[in-house]
């Protein structure tokens, strides 16, 4: 069955690093703003979303994580938090907002292959 | 010849002596009235106040001698101080202990009596004595009469002990008094229950209120409940300090830091409690604390803004190396890669570049005497192509005075509003430089402006121009570490200027830069 991903991601550069690093694991749908992301998880209710932290004009993917896991319609959902704050308060900031899992920026495209393709299986 | 004893308590005696301010002092009626009347009374040549410290007798008051002292040692006195009461020594030259003083021997005294004159307290300082040069015996009439005249002797002693101590005690008032009234800190004296009796100016300034609108008040009303629980009637010595709220007479809160001491006032328990404003410490902690949590952010945002370029060089270098890509995709990830390194190296000297000069302060600049036409022209040149599509207009002033500078980080300072102007607006609009000197709050400066007709800026984003890493509009076509207006803030800041940005979105920016100006030819 195809699987459908969802990258919210501000930088366009590393939304292409994300896309080119899931690509043969599904389906992929790009959203480069906390607004649009939302958007984006109700009308396509992906399989996982892979969510920046800072997502520039001072809006947080906490804030659509918790979004995302409030909502019935999007809890079963997988979030995967990708982050440049890589401080131990940060990562139990992210998986406090309800996140499946925390990954730290610079990650490996191998590493977040594999860490999706898990979280996708379980 | 017998040395007189010393006294037991010698060293207290002398003291107490010494406390009267009497010795070596000039004759006083009121003791010469009492030798005058002895003298006459008894029929003697002699009568003496005699005082008695470590070396000598010295005479306060004397009928028929000529000497004002003798040694302690040649004194009959010596020894009628350490007698219980009245010393008759009928005929000194049948006496051991007198026959060879020389009062005896030489002066011819045959007969002494001597009765001590003893303080309130029973220090004996003294006698009232009567000296004879004919042997003769006293009766009990008059002893009783030499005892009673000595009584008269001691009292005088004790009228000017009175008034001595009357006097030290005042002077140790006025010390005290002076004392309170300008220690810094506010004194207050509690009554068992708290409420305020007295206080001190600085507590009266403190609260706001004179002693008629403190008194009676509760110190739970002045100090805040945390405080009051120090009014403990178990304490019996000064508890530790403790922070509190203060509260004065009109309501108005400030920090304070209260210390209550135990004590005792007529039998009465009583509070002192020592008040001091901790205002100036407080402010002090939060900016401190502000300053940590701002350094803290700066860090954080730090880590987040290298991690991200870091994250593109990283992985895609790590997916061309494992994967096969066709070579125009190829190309355009190795021009990622090559953009976010550069990007990368840009943030890091800026960051360096910002740390050097928070660090260093105004001791890391090398002012000179800046010429605002030189520094423009040289920003501009400096600019090295950027703003070749721009259309960049230089207005200046003529005669403008100099100031004070370091040019290369003013250059950099104008360079950073220079770049964002030119970054933030189209192509062929344009650029306006100008620089004039004028007055701004009754001083001459020197104004540089940079105006541009770009993009603008929303009142949100105006707001956090000078916010480390903050890029307005985050606009992805414009490089920039988001440093640029933070280092720019720092470098004005050093040189005691100022700047003014205005801004409209779809309009334009305009940033003023305000500099001291030097006086002309100084």
């Amino acid at each position: 069955m195809d699987k459908k991903i969802l990258i919210v991601e501000d930088q366009d550069d590393l939304r292409l690093l994300v896309r080119l690093s899931l690509k043969s694991l599904g389906s992929i749908v790009l959203a480069s703003s906390a607004a649009e992301g939302l958007e984006q998880v109700r009308a396509e209710l992906p399989d996982l979303v892979t969510l920046d932290v800072w997502l520039g004009k001072g809006d947080s993917g906490l804030d659509v994580c918790r979004a995302i896991k409030a909502d019935p319609a999007t809890r079963h959902i997988k979030v995967l938090l990708l982050s440049a704050c890589g401080q131990q308060s940060d990562v139990e900031a992210g998986l406090e907002a309800g996140a499946d899992h925390y990954m730290i920026k610079p990650f490996s495209p191998q590493s977040l292959f594999e860490t999706v393709a898990t979280m996708l299986a379980g | 010849m017998l040395a007189p004893p010393l006294p037991q308590d010698a060293a207290h005696r002398l003291r107490v002596l010494l406390d009267l301010n009497i010795l070596d002092t000039a004759a006083q009626e009121r003791f010469d009235r009492i030798t005058r009347m002895a003298a006459r009374l008894f029929g003697v040549p002699i009568a003496l106040v005699s005082l008695v410290d470590a070396e000598r007798q010295w005479f306060k008051s004397r009928v028929g001698l000529a000497l004002d002292s003798i040694p302690r040692a040649e004194s009959f006195c010596a020894h009628a101080l350490m007698q219980d009461g009245l010393m008759v020594v009928e005929d000194a030259r049948l006496d051991e202990r007198f026959g060879a003083l020389p009062i005896v021997a030489q002066t011819g005294a045959r007969f002494y009596a001597g009765h001590p004159l003893a303080m309130p307290d029973g220090q004996v300082i003294g006698t009232l004595c009567i000296i004879d040069h004919s042997p003769r015996a006293l009766d009990d009439e008059q002893r009783t009469l030499l005892r009673d005249l000595a009584a008269l002797a001691a009292n005088e002693i004790a009228a000017i002990e009175l008034r001595r101590a009357h006097e030290r005690r005042l002077a140790n008032e006025a010390w005290i008094r002076v004392l309170l009234d300008h220690i810094p800190d506010g004194v207050l004296m509690l009554d068992a229950n708290g409420s305020v009796m007295s206080a001190n100016p600085a507590a009266e300034q403190m609260f706001g209120s004179d002693l008629y609108g403190l008194a009676g008040r509760n110190a739970v009303a002045l100090f805040g409940e945390d405080a009051a629980l120090l009014l403990d009637p178990e304490l019996t010595a000064a508890a530790p300090p403790q922070e509190g709220g203060g509260r004065r007479i009109d309501g108005s809160t400030f920090p304070i830091e209260v210390q209550l001491a135990p004590m005792c006032l007529d039998g009465q328990r009583r509070y002192a409690a020592i008040v001091r404003d901790v205002t100036r410490q407080h402010e002090d902690a939060q900016r401190s604390r502000a300053t940590e949590e701002r350094r803290r952010k700066h860090f954080t945002t730090a880590t987040h803004e290298l991690r991200t370029p870091m994250a593109s060089i990283l992985g895609f270098s790590e997916l061309l190396l494992k994967r096969d890509f066709d070579p125009a995709t190829s190309r355009e990830l190795l021009d990622i890669i090559h953009r976010q390194a550069s990007r990368l190296v840009d943030l890091i000297n800026q960051l360096l570049d910002l740390a050097r000069i928070e660090a260093g302060g105004t001791e890391g600049l090398s002012f000179t005497r800046v010429n605002v036409a030189e520094l423009v022209e040289q920003t501009l040149t400096g600019l090295n192509g950027l703003g070749q599509n721009h259309r960049i207009r230089v207005e200046l002033e003529t005669g403008m005075p100099a100031f004070s500078a370091d040019p290369q980080k003013m250059q950099q300072a104008l360079t950073n509003i220079i770049s964002n102007s030119i970054k933030y607006s189209a192509d062929d609009t344009t650029v306006d430089v100008s620089a004039a000197a004028l007055q701004r709050n009754a001083k001459l400066m020197i104004a540089i402006r940079v105006a541009d007709h770009g993009i603008g800026m929303t009142p949100e984003q105006l707001a956090r121009i000078f916010d480390a890493f903050y890029r307005a509009g985050e606009s992805p076509n414009v490089q920039g570490s988001g440093l640029g207006m933070t280092i720019f803030k720092e470098i004005i800041e050093l040189h005691g200027g100022q700047a003014d940005i205005e801004s409209h979105p779809g309009t334009g920016t305009a940033v003023t830069v305000w500099l001291p100006a030097l006086p002309d030819h100084g």
